[in-house]
């Protein structure tokens, strides 16, 4: 309805940019954390284990990046650091679904961003091989208490492969969790929303025509690749759709209106293909398909509008309860709309949780939305997510309820390995608290 | 003057035409022979209608070429007359439509016209009459015999011309200009985006500012022909045509929503100016308002096509907004002539104009009176034109323009036999009446039906190219499961939609018929069936399979999911007659398809009865749809809140325990168990919290004025108060969240922008209602990035907005003292022309208006504080202010005031060093903060964004809470009036379910002036009422036979729909925007 004025705009924007970006490639002041040296142990904490229930006044040791004891009473070892975390909480680091952190560094200036590859047919580009380790956003993400996330391009249709990283590291091999962890698909193109019936309808049997021929294309491709490779010259896109077919790791389609779920699960499961939905906002509308399918549902932020004029104002906000009421798997995302949005907003993740709170859902399933249940949908769950013995050691200290906009981190391990949670907002901070103090 | 000349033209054709036959009447000479055959027409027997209300039971028409001489009962017939027998007709005045429009050839670049070539006075619609009468056959098959032409496109477009619809040449054709003057109050559809203006809060200054310059023409001139040593005025053609129709004509004002029409009237009384409307067809929804303003409507009878909504999917995507519309515009002419507005009904917006007549019968048959509907053709049209004289009754001395029907003009059977245009007889013809599939075959489906289940067969085939479906309910037989249907003997009836109740069980055999009734209607056909690849959806009526269901329409969804392997499995759901949906269970049953149908003929006829005549049951709603008011809100009254958590926001700081009470809108007094007054409502609000209503310092909602009028680089003229929007669905939405008062600012496309309005968030009340009348005038400026961004325009720098900035204010003090001059007599030059743009920076620097100046950077912060110390001026507030920690010192000397985001940075390259704990820092330095929403989801928890200063800086919670009542009341110099919960105040308060700084908190009630504007039980009740309603009229739908127009081209975007809601220039990339919104349907 409006894309003309937009589509001028961003063409003013794009040209302006071109002639004004400056070079940015600082990097951030901030110092990768040690490899754990010393068993650690934090006591005298409410520990909230989120996969059992949660410890008042409880401990959590890790030794070696992994968590070694969790409980009431735990056995310190020799040269342990003990940690006196009194009135303090103990969380697993959060976890951002989906975000372009790491990808892009300031919106407006093209320069700096890495999101988006040319044309409609990337499922060949990886998220991962563009993560700058030393993005400024990166540590102000961090000090929130989000720990991990799937990176992920944009784009108008196959997006690309995501990763999941944690979010302190040298380089991007520190980094990775899980890569590839995912096909990231606009299941949006699949549906187009022409007025009229019957170019809308033609133009949707084309496109879904087309995808099933990409899929079946490389399925040939690959069986000519394993037969005589010599005959079946390379195909990169080709090549990567392989790993997708076989089930190594899933499609994760962008989908909010009830049609287009529904689509992205029929065709995901006649193609035999695992399949997660990011958005969701009409997902209790397609239960039926959800659980049958065992399709789970990244909720693509709560504090989002309503879809339609029609919906209740709080649609958005009592998402998260209604997936849990209706028994569909689901994690909630961050930073959508209210904010200029994306990595630049991703510590505000906890307050999605929150309001989801306030809006119908219960605390602790709350933040199960954005550490376990993350973890599980995104095939990290061995890791990370909880506070479990065996895990990771990727934990938050909190001095309050992490769900509350008042609360701070004020200690925080990646795989034993602490964090530094300064960021370039500190830094600025304290220097001119220095010019007033004067 | 050309207006005139035609004018004394047609006088002179009409005094020919009725006086002799055998003069010319064109001064071009003959070719060849004369053609003299008599044009003499004697219309004997007929009925003739000679005007709204006034018939002849059985009378004779004299037309003498293109005159009317004589109408009368019994006339005798003088020689030479040819006799039409209209024995069964009824003959009425030819038809006029009083408004069409077509692109008219602007006036060359060169031609002293206005310097903006959306000003086009002078231009007429004369040099198109050979372009209109294209269209004529058509208009003719109508029974229109007159039509206006008027210029399309453009702000002040030109007048029209009035055009006979003949088929001769244009001479005889144009009977003369209209004294009309076209003008729309928004930006073209085909002009250039780039080019001022393009807002309709630009359109409107424009227009504004054009009308004071062609009286200012006026002046100019009569001082220099006064005067002649002064300095010689432009000649402007535009101006000297628009002065001329400011004094002597009409201006028809394009009106293309319900708001356009009050705006139209706002400035039709600004400038004493004589107005009719061009009316949209939903002037039913501010009803009162509109036929109160008094201007007669140009009406449209296009209604709105049926919406989409073929299954549940399809359903949940189109509001009740628009199926209310659906329902409601057809009454929409009746409803405006029932309350005295004077319409006209024009063909205005039809893509075929012969549905014409099809339209206003719809119109007559949904509530407006028939004589009202003649007289919106004929008689009112041509009062309005001053041509009434001549055209709009059967009556001799008038041209002899005619409709002659086989019947009652507004009954939908009549037919048009012929129309008579200036004399000549046109004959109407009238026009002639008038898809290998893996779904197919038997499935198993189980419905629930109360407590119990009811399985039925879902038969599906082929038919022709299409595919058919019937359900067919399987009965028990009670032997080993066995089961049997009974729908296959009665497929072959094909009547599916007759009203005839035994249609269904009528049988050939004695045992079929015994079967059938002993369960009747057991078969139910599919309809409406549209297949995609992997779905399809239908209408069925599940009260035809078992009595278990209520009765009407449900629509049917199936997901077929190939799952490889020739494995196929399908999913449905049924949304039911009452909005409920019901997930089914189905199963294939039979591999071999129903394969008999094929064969099948559909010899059904489409239905040509669909209407009742009945006025719509659907209530109004203010503003119409979803979350609309159904009766005003009740009056303040007394109010005492019972033992909440108070926090005050004043001195009183934070209560706990205490009581609030209100009276007439306004706080009375806080405190601890306060007495209760007689009359007083009490609520309990224990355990709750109640604050002051939040107030947003900056917002973009509730205009569709455009936000961004960007172009030019100052426009200091244009007014985001003159684009409210009280419908934009956000007001409810942001009151949910306890938003009572919002600052509606210009955007940021350019150093000045437009002049900003205070709105409250009265939903459900009218346009002009939600203006905050106390609130002081402001303006927008804007520094940095978003101003230097056009190329092609100055300034590109940062230097160049300061000097722009500063030559601004120079030329207003300049501006101010030629017109002081004048106005003590001074005359050595032409008198002052008012120039609106000037008077807004004048008032800024007499402190008359607010300047409330975007800005990032450190360095434009301190160059514009010093660039307003300089003239004298204290700025509003800084707005955005991200860089304000760096140099809140500066900005604490100036007494600068701090509006700003609680944490957005990294948008773009000005906000790098932006952080969150900026409003602590500025705070700290005793700097008034408040934390803004410049978004529309972000504004429904401003409580959480306030928190935030907590969370960054350690601003205590009753400080924080203070960035988004008090302290943007103090910026917005409202404090007087809101901002905190204090006796003499607005009651403006939010009652909350629990501490308002916690994100796990939500808003309970909202209240504006001591009136409950929302709280989560009315909201319920809405919802519920809403669901309702949508199910009504989705049925209704579904059960509408008249043809569905969804496969014509993409209808047009409504006006409102053209503007964006935000500032475009503030999201840098507008990526995140795009993104998220493209699933978003029309809001």
């Amino acid at each position: 309805m409006r894309t003309t004025i937009y589509s001028q705009v961003r063409l003013a924007i794009a040209v302006c940019v071109v002639m004004t970006a400056p070079s940015l490639s600082v990097a951030h002041d901030q110092v990768p954390g040690k490899q754990q040296q010393r068993p650690i142990v934090i006591k005298g904490a409410t520990i909230h284990t989120v996969d059992g229930p949660t410890i008042e006044n409880g401990s959590v040791l890790f030794e070696q990046g992994k968590i070694t004891a969790v409980g009431k009473a735990v056995v310190v070892p020799a040269k342990a650091i003990e940690i006196q975390a009194g009135d303090m909480h103990v969380y697993p680091g959060l976890i951002e679904p989906i975000t372009d952190l790491g990808l892009r560094e300031i919106n407006a200036v093209e320069e700096t961003s890495d999101t988006t590859e040319r044309g409609e047919r990337n499922p060949n580009v990886k998220s991962w091989v563009a993560v700058n380790p030393d993005s400024e956003l990166i540590p102000v993400a961090r000090a929130g208490g989000v720990l991990t996330a799937m990176t992920a391009p944009r784009g108008r249709f196959l997006r690309g492969q995501t990763a999941v990283i944690n979010l302190d590291g040298w380089t991007v091999a520190d980094m990775t969790l899980l890569s590839p962890a995912g096909l990231y698909v606009d299941w949006r193109w699949m549906e187009p929303t022409d007025q009229d019936d019957k170019k809308r309808i033609a133009k949707r049997t084309e496109r879904h025509e087309e995808f099933s021929a990409l899929i079946a294309e490389a399925t040939r491709y690959g069986e000519g690749r394993q037969a005589n490779p010599s005959d079946t010259p390379t195909d990169v896109r080709l090549e990567s759709l392989l790993a997708v077919i076989a089930g190594k790791y899933p499609l994760i389609a962008q989908a909010n209106d009830q049609a287009t779920i529904e689509s992205a699960i029929a065709w995901a499961q006649s193609h035999q293909l695992k399949l997660i939905i990011y958005g969701g906002y009409d997902a209790p509308h397609c239960a039926e398909l959800l659980i049958n399918y065992d399709v789970p549902v990244i909720v693509g932020s709560v504090y989002r509008l309503p879809m339609r004029r029609n919906d209740a104002y709080d649609t958005a906000y009592t998402l998260p309860a209604r997936l849990q009421t209706a028994g569909i798997r689901y994690c909630i995302g961050g930073a959508g709309a209210g904010s200029p949005g994306g990595a630049a907003a991703a510590r505000n993740l906890p307050y999605h949780a929150g309001n989801a709170v306030a809006y119908g859902l219960s605390r602790n399933q709350a933040v199960r939305s954005i550490t376990l249940s993350a973890a599980e949908i995104l095939g990290v769950a061995d890791r990370i997510g909880s506070i479990t013995v065996g895990k990771d050691a990727t934990l938050v200290i909190a001095d309050g309820d992490i769900l509350e906009t008042s609360t701070n981190i004020v200690q925080a391990w990646i795989g034993g390995r602490e964090v530094d949670l300064g960021s370039r907002h500190k830094t600025l901070y304290e220097k001119y608290r220095k010019k007033y103090s004067r | 003057m050309r207006s005139l000349v035609l004018l004394m033209f047609a006088i002179t054709l009409g005094l020919i035409q009725v006086a002799s036959a055998q003069s010319d009447v064109a001064a071009k000479p003959t070719e060849g022979l004369r053609d003299n055959r008599p044009q003499k027409f004697a219309l004997t027997n007929a009925r003739v209608v000679v005007q709204p209300g006034q018939v002849i039971a059985n009378a004779t028409v004299l037309i003498q070429d293109t005159a009317i001489i004589k109408v009368a009962e019994q006339a005798s017939i003088p020689a030479g007359f040819l006799t039409i027998d209209c024995s069964g007709q009824t003959i009425y005045p030819g038809l006029i439509d009083a408004y069409s429009e077509l692109e008219v050839p602007r006036p060359n670049e060169n031609e002293s016209g206005h310097w903006n070539s959306n000003v086009t006075p002078q231009r007429s619609a004369h040099v198109v009459v050979d372009e209109a009468k294209k269209e004529f056959e058509k208009t003719r098959s109508q029974g229109i015999t007159v039509r206006v032409v008027a210029p399309e496109h453009g702000i002040i477009k030109g007048s029209s011309s009035i055009v006979l619809a003949g088929d001769t040449d244009s001479g005889r054709l144009l009977m003369r200009s209209a004294p009309w003057q076209h003008v729309s109050l928004t930006v073209p559809k085909n002009r250039p985006r780039s080019s001022y203006p393009n807002s309709p809060m630009g359109a409107v200054a424009l227009l504004r500012q054009t009308l004071y310059d062609a009286t200012w023409y006026g002046d100019a001139w009569r001082a220099y022909r006064a005067n002649p040593i002064l300095p010689r005025p432009e000649t402007n053609l535009a101006l000297a045509s628009l002065q001329n129709t400011i004094t002597n004509q009409t201006f028809i004002v394009d009106a293309p929503n319900e708001r356009m029409a009050l705006r139209a009237d706002a400035i039709a009384k600004e400038f004493s100016l004589s107005i009719a409307l061009r009316g949209s067809g939903r002037e039913y929804r501010d009803l009162d308002a509109i036929v109160a303003a008094g201007h007669p409507i140009l009406l449209p009878v296009k209604f709105a096509d049926k919406p989409k909504v073929s299954d549940a999917a399809a359903a949940r995507n189109v509001s009740l907004q628009e199926l209310m519309h659906w329902d409601l515009a057809p009454e929409n002419p009746g409803r405006l002539a029932a309350q005295g507005a004077v319409i006209c009904l024009t063909t205005d917006g039809l893509e075929n104009v012969k549905d014409f007549l099809k339209q206003v019968r719809l119109a007559v048959s949904r509530g407006l009176d028939p004589d009202t509907a003649l007289a919106a053709m004929t008689t009112t049209p041509a009062k309005l034109l001053t041509i009434d004289d001549s055209v709009g009754q059967v009556r001799a001395g008038m041209l002899a323009n005619l409709v002659i029907t086989d019947g009652d003009l507004f009954d939908k059977k009549t037919k048009v036999l012929e129309t008579w245009v200036a004399g000549k007889q046109f004959r109407i013809s009238p026009p002639k009446p008038k898809s290998s599939d893996s779904l197919i075959g038997r499935w198993l489906l189980t419905f629930d039906a109360g407590d119990s289940q009811v399985e039925a067969h879902l038969n599906i085939s082929q038919k022709g190219e299409k595919l058919a479906g019937q359900l067919a309910k399987i009965l028990a037989t009670g032997q080993d499961g066995d089961t049997e249907e009974v729908a296959e003997k009665n497929d072959t009836d094909e009547d599916e939609d007759t009203d005839d109740a035994d249609a269904v069980a009528e049988s050939d055999t004695d045992a079929e018929k015994a079967s059938a009734e002993s369960s009747k209607a057991k078969s139910a056909e599919l309809k409406q069936i549209v297949r995609q690849k992997d779905r399809l959806q239908a209408s069925v009526r599940l009260s035809d399979l078992s009595d278990a269901f209520e009765s009407g329409i449900s629509q049917l969804s199936i997901i077929s999911v190939d799952e490889g392997d020739d494995v196929m499995t399908a999913f449905g759901s049924i949304r039911l007659p009452d909005g409920e949906t019901q997930t089914l269970k189905i199963a294939f049953v039979d591999p071999e398809a129903d394969d008999k149908t094929d064969s099948e003929k559909d010899t059904k006829k489409p239905d040509e009865d669909p209407d009742e005549s009945l006025a719509s049951h659907t209530p109004l709603l203010y503003p119409l749809g979803a979350h609309g008011r159904s009766e005003p809100i009740a009056a303040a009254t007394t109010v005492l809140f019972r033992n909440a958590t108070v926090w005050t926001c004043g001195e009183e700081g934070i209560l706990d325990s205490a009581d609030v009470l209100i009276r007439d809108g306004k706080f009375v007094s806080v405190g601890r168990k306060l007495a209760v007054p007689d009359g007083c409502t009490v609520i309990n609000a224990n355990g709750k919290h109640l604050t002051p209503g939040l107030i947003d310092c900056h917002s973009h909602m509730a205009t569709d004025g455009g936000v961004n009028e960007s172009g030019q680089a100052v426009t200091a003229e244009v007014r985001i108060g003159d684009f409210i929007d009280h419908t934009d669905i956000t007001i409810y939405r942001q009151l949910a969240g306890g938003v009572t008062t919002s600052n509606i600012l210009h955007g940021s496309a350019n150093p000045i922008g437009g002049q900003n309005q205070v709105i409250k968030l009265r939903w459900g009340q009218g346009m002009n209602d939600l203006r905050m009348t106390q609130a002081p005038a402001g303006i927008k400026f804007a520094l940095g990035e978003n101003v230097k961004r056009n190329q092609s325009r100055y300034p590109n720098t940062r230097m160049g907005v300061e000097q722009l900035m500063r030559d601004q204010l120079l030329a207003a003090r300049e501006y101010d003292r030629a017109k002081r001059d004048y106005r003590n007599g001074k005359r050595d030059g032409l008198p002052p022309r008012r120039d609106l743009q000037l008077d807004a920076m004048s008032e800024v620097q007499r402190g008359e208006r607010w300047i409330h100046c975007h800005s990032y950077r450190q360095d434009e912060i301190v160059a514009t504080l010093d660039l307003l110390e300089e003239f004298g001026i204290r700025i509003g507030t800084l707005q955005h202010i991200l860089e304000g920690y760096k140099v809140a010192d500066r900005m604490k000397r100036h007494g600068a005031m701090a509006s700003s985001f609680s944490d957005w940075w990294a948008y773009k390259f000005e906000v790098f060093d932006a952080i969150p704990y900026n409003g602590a820092l500025m705070h700290d330095q005793g700097i008034v903060v408040s934390f803004n929403s410049d978004d529309r989801e972000l504004a429904r928890h401003l409580n959480t964004e306030a928190a935030k200063a907590m969370k960054y800086g350690g601003v205590s919670a009753q400080e924080a809470l203070k960035f988004v009542t008090l302290n943007p009341a103090k910026q917005l110099r409202i404090d007087e009036f809101v901002g905190s919960v204090e006796p003499g105040k607005h009651a403006d308060l939010v009652i909350w379910s629990g501490p308002p700084m916690s994100t796990t908190t939500r808003c309970e009630q909202t209240w504006i002036d001591g009136r409950k504007l929302f709280d989560l039980e009315s909201d319920r009740q809405m919802r519920e009422r809403d669901g309702r309603l949508h199910a009504t009229l989705v049925q209704k739908i579904l059960d509408d036979k008249s043809p569905s127009k969804s496969d014509t081209k993409s209808k047009d975007v409504d006006e409102e729909d053209r503007w964006a809601r935000h500032d475009v220039y503030c999201t840098a990339t507008g990526q995140n925007y795009h993104n998220h919104t493209q699933s978003e349907r029309r809001q």
